[in-house]
């Protein structure tokens, strides 16, 4: 202000010039801070745009690089014995012993004549878990019609062995195919999953294991129980993850005088086959899936991302079983209860689970029904009805309740999803030839361009309009026909 | 000019953020509660029973009977994995001793008196029969009797606060008051009858307290309350400010939007939220996040399938006491779930820890009590968006250093503005008045004295 004046006063000749001057001085100086303001704040932009897109360009190398494998040692012991190396294979046979129907009536009769059962709400269908209904019709028929004599016989149809893989007896049901001379045999592995079993297959080995018209092989089946589940030892110290598995399965074929041979699997067992397609390729000549997902990190941020931006791009053809994202995370925090208790606390569960044939019943039985399909939650039966006669179901329970493994298995959660190494496989492809199959309403479904990223030869999938997380239970006439469907495109994958 | 708009605009998008949430944003409005909804069986609603009756818990001869021979027909179960403690939840090697010490040693008769220590009743409030104690202390003249409700959770029971109660009853010349205890078991728990009906959920157990209390004769009460009872206490305080004149929680959390903002702000400015030395109560935030999913499988699965879970509660002892004996471990002490034994005798007795199990057991209580997680958790409870309302009651919290989650007093005020004090202890977790009775009992006395100051003050204005 003052220096106006002063301007003023010194020369009024050429005051509107000094004004003129004086206002561009001044114009230009707030034009000239206001630039340098203006270049700053874009530098600034710009090294902010440079660490966003270095930022990005890091989190994407961190999703997409392949990690190395982690050391395989095929040798590595988990039981208690570490010396002996017993590589006998024993016949096995299950049994359902007197003692044991008589100590499980017993605990029949406690739940049956016990005064303040549980009483689910009315009108609720199975909203808060299995309703106290469905579950006694269940129970009824597993006290009343389950006929203990008959269905071991019939879980002996198939022949059963034992034999020791790094320290643990796996348990395996081995069927051989109907002979046929100009048929090849080619040799095939059954994985089952949590809270399935060997009984899953038993519907579907018969059509594996039968030769038929336009294939020219027909299978070998090997299904084996995870560790830890039904007549499968479990380890005595942590650490038997999906990997670990894996070898102890690879293992196995080994042992039976198996170096090339095709995988199956659902649930544990798509990622234990998907470990071994990954670790030990050159053994594997193909892999059929019916738990179609890759477990990878950019997976998920793909769905996920794909969800919010574009599903029927991303879903590429199944956006249905996608999508619509919020559907779908409420699905699984509904549904994911079970894992979350399993992960974390597993022997905590497992010691109700062991104790109480009426818990590990309705514990399996919740699962079946919402995996086989989650409408069923809306039933009032639950859809007990609908899928599967109660002595399959019952099979598989028994299965559990006879080995008491209930506790070792839920185990394989904890030491699956604790860990970072089912992420760090996941980022390894694997070129061994695979199959998908999709059933309708299983939990989880990837697009083939997906699942590529990590089969890079996914030489084909199968969409089925019905059918849920037992494929082979539920459909064993449409596994096995897919099975067989993959298997000639992988022998003529060249 | 546009490049200037390019920065300022986020800039000013997040600004506005916190201004949304701690300024701007309008809470959601009062529940409509119905105080008549009737949970009972909807033939008794014609002929209403008002009465108090008088209550003795029983451990009947044949329920005792039937306990020894169920645990007795135990089967074995799979040894623990090495060296793990009880990181894969209870460690079966203490089974044996733990089963054995409850079919043979427990002293039901004894215990059964010692349960009854108490006055016991009942009384029907909107057609369920709710069981409480209560306890009348002896007051020399110019004594003032002060009613206090308190409230238990999951998986705990009014056993909790047997040892606390002869020191809250006490009478000392250091006051003008006593108090007189009311502890309720919650509906679906121990002896209270459950809903025969989805919907009882946290909010609707407080309409239920509130009508007790009135049934009690009680126009102005204090509240005090832990894990689910802190709930309540807080759905109590934020739903009846006249009648609720204090109340004290040793759970205190809020989860509303604005909570968790500062909880981030603090992630990068710690000294803007919580103090020096409590910082790593709160943070850092990915080990918080860590230990709560580790912890809370037992929760996801509550609120989601409690009728599948809670038949095996049902059915075996020993299922039901691995269960909720993992909990009195591990929310103690995080560390003890590297001890082999949990360290479960480290804060009590056989006993004691029994005594609580005994409640769920006898009643078969186990699944209704689970099922007050789903109900909470729904959809139509969470959506009252009760943490957003604001509780205009006097507040006192209780911090001990174990418990589940702490938030600093300045994220406690956003849900209690009148918080009078947060007393933090170097000790004790999860189940404190069961653990340190006499530290609990001496801080809800010294909140109560301040609330009473604090209503006086109002008076004379």
């Amino acid at each position: 202000m003052s220096k106006k004046t002063k301007n003023k006063s010194v020369n009024v000749n050429n005051l509107d010039k000094n004004e003129k001057s004086k206002t561009t001085k001044d114009s230009s100086k707030f034009k000239i801070v206001f630039g340098v303001f203006s270049k700053i704040i874009s530098y600034l932009f710009v090294v902010k745009a440079l660490f966003t897109i270095y930022g990005i360009y890091l989190v994407y190398v961190s999703l997409t690089n392949v990690p190395d494998l982690p050391k395989v040692d095929v040798n590595v012991r988990w039981g208690v014995d570490n010396n002996t190396h017993d590589t006998r294979i024993r016949p096995y046979r299950v049994i359902f012993s007197d003692a044991m129907e008589s100590e499980i009536r017993a605990l029949f009769e406690d739940y049956r004549l016990m005064e303040r059962k549980i009483k689910s709400f009315k009108n609720t269908a199975w909203t808060y878990g299995v309703h106290s209904d469905a579950f006694a019709q269940f129970f009824s028929h597993w006290i009343f019609k389950y006929k203990f004599r008959e269905r071991v016989k019939f879980l002996n149809k198939y022949d059963h062995f034992l034999t020791n893989i790094q320290g643990l007896d796996i348990h395996f049901v081995h069927v051989k195919p109907k002979a046929d001379k100009d048929v090849k045999v080619v040799p095939l592995l059954l994985l089952h999953g949590w809270p399935g079993s060997v009984r899953e297959f038993y519907e579907a080995i018969p059509l594996l294991t039968t030769p038929r018209p336009d294939y020219d092989f027909v299978f070998e089946v090997i299904a084996p129980s995870l560790p830890g589940f039904v007549f499968s030892e479990a380890p005595t110290r942590p650490g038997l993850d999906t990997y670990e598995m894996a070898i102890i399965m690879r293992n196995l074929m080994r042992r039976l005088g198996y170096t090339q041979y095709y995988i199956q699997g659902g649930d544990f067992g798509h990622m234990i086959g998907s470990h071994i397609a990954t670790i030990f390729p050159s053994e594997v000549l193909g892999f059929h899936t019916n738990f179609p997902a890759n477990t990878s990190k950019l997976s998920l941020l793909t769905w996920l991302l794909g969800g919010l931006l574009w599903p029927s791009y991303f879903g590429n053809g199944i956006e249905d079983r996608m999508y619509p994202l919020k559907d779908k995370l409420e699905f699984y925090l509904e549904e994911t209860g079970y894992s979350h208790l399993q992960s974390t606390k597993p022997d905590t569960i497992g010691i109700v689970l062991t104790d109480s044939p009426v818990a590990l019943g309705s514990y399996i039985l919740d699962r079946f029904m919402i995996f086989t399909n989650h409408t069923n939650k809306f039933e009032d039966e639950g859809g007990i009805d609908k899928y599967y006669d109660f002595d399959k179901l019952l099979d598989n329970i028994m299965l559990y309740w006879v080995s008491g493994s209930i506790t070792t298995s839920l185990r394989i959660y904890k030491e699956t999803f604790a860990g970072s190494r089912l992420n760090n496989l996941a980022q390894v492809p694997t070129s061994v030839p695979t199959w998908a199959l999709r059933l309708k309403y299983e939990l989880f479904q990837h697009p083939d361009y997906m699942l590529r990223w990590k089969y890079t030869n996914l030489l084909g999938s199968t969409n089925l309009d019905y059918g849920g997380h037992f494929a082979a239970f539920e459909r064993p006439k449409d596994f096995s026909d897919d099975v067989f469907k993959a298997v000639k495109a992988f022998r003529n994958f060249k | 000019m546009s490049r200037l708009l390019l920065i300022v605009l986020p800039l000013l998008v997040l600004a506005s953020i916190p201004l949304y949430l701690l300024v701007l944003k309008s809470p959601p409005p009062m529940p409509k509660l119905d105080l008549e909804e009737w949970w009972g069986p909807p033939e008794l609603k014609q002929k209403q029973d008002t009465s108090i009756k008088p209550f003795e818990i029983t451990f009947s001869e044949t329920m005792v009977k039937e306990l020894k021979e169920r645990i007795k027909k135990r089967r074995p179960f799979a040894p623990p994995l090495e060296g793990v403690g009880f990181k894969y939840g209870f460690n079966s090697k203490q089974l044996d001793s733990w089963l054995k010490y409850w079919a043979e040693e427990y002293p039901f008769a004894e215990r059964q008196k010692f349960l009854n220590q108490y006055p016991h009743f009942k009384t029907n409030i909107q057609g369920l029969n709710i069981h409480f104690m209560r306890i009348t202390p002896k007051v020399p003249k110019g004594v003032e009797i002060v009613p206090l409700l308190l409230l238990h959770g999951w998986p705990g029971s009014v056993r909790e606060f047997y040892e606390a109660i002869p020191h809250l009853t006490a009478v000392s010349k250091d006051r003008n008051f006593a108090l007189e205890i009311i502890a309720p078991s919650l509906p679906g728990y121990g002896f209270s009858d459950a809903a025969v009906r989805p919907g009882l959920a946290a909010a609707e157990v407080a309409v239920i307290f509130k009508n007790l209390m009135a049934r009690l004769g009680y126009k102005q009460y204090y509240v005090q309350g832990g894990d689910w009872g802190a709930l309540i206490g807080s759905a109590m305080a934020t739903f009846f400010p006249k009648e609720i004149i204090g109340f004290h929680s040793n759970m205190a959390l809020t989860l509303s939007p604005a909570a968790t903002f500062l909880e981030f702000v603090g992630a990068l400015f710690p000294s803007l939220i919580v103090e020096p030395e409590l910082a790593n109560r709160l943070y850092p935030l990915s080990e918080k996040y860590s230990t709560l999913l580790e912890e809370l499988g037992y929760m996801h699965i509550q609120a989601t399938k409690p009728d599948t879970v809670g038949i095996g509660l049902t059915d075996s002892p020993a299922g039901l006491l691995a269960y909720i004996l993992e909990k009195f471990s591990t929310w103690t002490n995080p560390d003890l779930r590297s001890k082999e034994d949990g360290g479960l005798s480290y804060r009590w007795t056989k006993d004691q820890l029994i005594d609580n199990l005994m409640l769920y057991w006898s009643t078969k209580s186990i699944v209704t009590s689970m099922r007050l997680y789903a109900e909470s958790f729904s959809s139509r409870h969470l959506n009252l968006k009760l943490d957003e309302i604001q509780v205009q009651v006097p507040t006192w919290v209780l911090q001990a250093k174990y418990e589940l989650a702490y938030q600093p007093p300045c994220i406690l005020k956003l849900k209690y503005p009148k918080l009078v004090n947060a007393s933090v202890i170097e000790d004790g977790g999860h189940f404190l008045a069961f653990e340190l009775p006499e530290i609990f009992a001496k801080d809800v006395l010294k909140a109560i004295g301040e609330f009473r100051k604090l209503k006086n003050v109002k008076t004379e204005l």
